[in-house]
């Protein structure tokens, strides 16, 4: 059999870092948020490549369904800032977030 | 979860959700229901810590973790401060809704009850990211440019930290197959190969750390604060971002004392983190303009002298981690909340225009004085005793370069504070001060009171002090 637990790893940190080049690279807040989620998908990823790794895929996959709950709440709170911001400001390039300095 | 404190936790959310039915149709009463669960939770609290019998005892009858039952009296008392001052502070032509707002508030004391009083990682996780959720709407509660960009930075530089805390769970079932407190302890006692129990620890370590804004990473702080509804920063300075971040390093750091020599290099890194922080956040106060940028620099530094005691690691650095804890809720809810009334005294909070506020705010200035004089760690007052605490544990400790840059930094404190208070309060009155009138007389009750509670806690320190080690010096096992 395959040594997948390596192969896991190997695409987990690929997609950790195409999420971060992806919101290191962006200056439009929407990507920006996409970049975020699939930087947390491949955490999630992570922990059930960890489950199937020790044999303890049910707990895995509570967690799993646990933390995707609590993502959505904290994604849905983010939009709504961006889709007010956007109203304000009219704009959503994160460059324009620059009101606040000392 | 310690279930006999599980009420704490669930009555507040009860009343979040109470509160959209009962005050449809009378806003008024959103006000009332807060601020009574929130009173009555907290001399439900009150009468535990401060019991005759219990102090008689000598609290060896309590037998629930001291740290948790302190933190949650805390949790309380700001946030009873806080909606109380805000039920006068919201105007009725105010752009802020009472009903979600004071909803949220209510979720967010949930939501912190239920951080101190978890036994495992993962659930100290979720409720991380429910207090999260309910901070990015409190600051962004007076709906205004200024709010939302902060509410924004907050969540953007903020989030990264939860997918570190996540990926630390995924390697901690992979290196121990647990996330509870009390187990990971007993593995650690058992003599595992340590290296990757603390890599994980020390990934979930890094989470709360960006989750508590230690230096390299609190390019958020002053934004969010700055930008928050006046009321909000006070909550999110005094007991938000402490809860969030700051307990859950003090929790871990707990735990990497047990590998003695093997998570020395953590510990070490802890501490250099600390007197970073201690060092950028007193430096860049000093040139601050805006009363609550400054505020929030000197919340950096006040968190830089937790995370160095923490970082040191003795049971007598982790009391003097905690006390300073306390403390920091106390003055600096103190000083927020008079940034708040400034703004609704005199129309801005902005040091250049303001001037010579003590006629018109008599008040208001002697408080902030009060407070001032407290985080600075002047004698008769609690941050003297704290940053003492904190000095001698680092001296005993052997980390004297870092004792005597803690107490020289002190010193930067009292310069930034005097600074702000003879722009603000002293010297002639300007325009914007002259037309200024002090606040109404149930607004300066939470700060009276928090004042008062400064000086008893300085005043009264032996009596603290016995309880801060009994209960939880004596408990922590080192």
């Amino acid at each position: 059999m395959i040594n997948s637990f390596s192969m896991d790893w190997y695409f987990i940190t690929l997609i950790f870092f195409a999420g971060m080049y992806c919101m290191l690279v962006s200056r439009n807040l929407l990507r920006q948020f996409i970049g975020l989620e699939i930087m947390s998908k491949s955490c999630l990823l992570g922990v059930i490549s960890v489950g199937a790794k020790t044999g303890n895929l049910a707990l895995a996959q509570a967690l799993i369904i646990t933390m995707i709950v609590i993502e959505v709440v904290v994604v849905a709170a983010g939009l709504s800032l961006l889709v007010k911001n956007y109203r304000i400001t009219n704009s959503v390039d994160i460059w324009s977030l620059n009101n606040l300095r000392g | 979860m310690t279930t006999s404190l599980l009420a704490y936790l669930l009555i507040p959310l009860f009343t979040a959700i109470l509160i959209p039915f009962a005050a449809k149709t009378r806003r008024k009463l959103a006000d009332v229901l807060a601020n009574v669960t929130l009173l009555a939770g907290l001399l439900n609290i009150s009468f535990i810590l401060f019991n005759p019998a219990n102090i008689a005892l000598s609290f060896s009858n309590i037998t629930e973790d001291g740290f948790a039952l302190l933190m949650i009296f805390i949790i309380y008392l700001v946030a009873l401060c806080v909606t109380f001052f805000s039920s006068y502070f919201i105007g009725d032509d105010s752009k802020v809704n009472r009903v979600p707002y004071y909803s949220l508030i209510m979720t967010s004391v949930s939501a912190m009850c239920g951080i101190v009083t978890t036994g495992d990682f993962f659930t100290l996780y979720i409720f991380v990211e429910v207090l999260a959720v309910t901070s990015f709407a409190l600051i962004a509660s007076d709906e205004s440019g200024k709010g939302l960009e902060g509410a924004i930075k907050y969540f953007l530089l903020t989030f990264p930290a939860s997918l570190f805390i996540l990926f630390g769970i995924a390697f901690l079932m992979l290196t121990a197959g647990t996330f509870s407190f009390e187990s990971i302890k007993i593995i650690i006692a058992s003599g595992i190969p340590a290296g990757a129990v603390v890599f994980s620890l020390s990934l979930i370590l890094l989470g709360f750390l960006i989750k508590s804004g230690v230096a390299p990473f609190h390019a958020w702080t002053p934004d969010a604060y700055e930008g928050a509804y006046a009321p909000v920063s006070a909550y999110l300075a005094g007991i938000v971002t402490k809860i969030s971040g700051v307990y859950a390093v003090i929790k871990i750091s707990i735990m990497l004392r047990l590998f003695e020599i093997k998570a020395y290099h953590t510990a070490e890194i802890l501490m250099f983190l600390g007197m970073l922080s201690i060092a950028i956040g007193a430096l860049a106060a000093l040139r601050q303009k805006e009363l609550k940028r400054m505020l929030a620099f000197s919340s950096i530094s006040q968190i830089g002298y937790i995370i160095l005691a923490a970082g040191m690691g003795t049971p007598l650095a982790i009391l003097g981690a905690i006390f300073h804890l306390v403390n920091h809720a106390t003055f600096k809810t103190v000083l927020f909340l008079n940034s708040a009334s400034l703004e609704k005294g005199a129309g801005t909070s902005d040091m250049r225009k303001l001037g010579g506020m003590e006629h018109a705010m008599p008040w208001t200035s002697w408080t902030s004085i009060v407070a001032l004089l407290a985080t600075a760690g002047v004698p008769p007052l609690s941050g003297f005793w704290s940053k003492l605490i904190i000095i001698i544990a680092l001296w005993d400790g052997g980390a004297k370069t870092y004792a005597v840059l803690a107490l020289l930094f002190s010193v930067v404190t009292l310069a930034y504070f005097m600074v702000m208070q003879k722009k603000i309060f002293f010297g002639n009155p300007t325009e914007a001060s002259r037309n200024a009138r002090e606040v109404r007389p149930a607004m300066l009750a939470p700060v009276v009171v928090m004042c008062l509670l400064i000086a008893a806690l300085g005043v009264f320190f032996p009596y603290i002090y016995s309880y801060l080690v009994e209960t939880i010096a004596a408990r922590i096992i080192l």
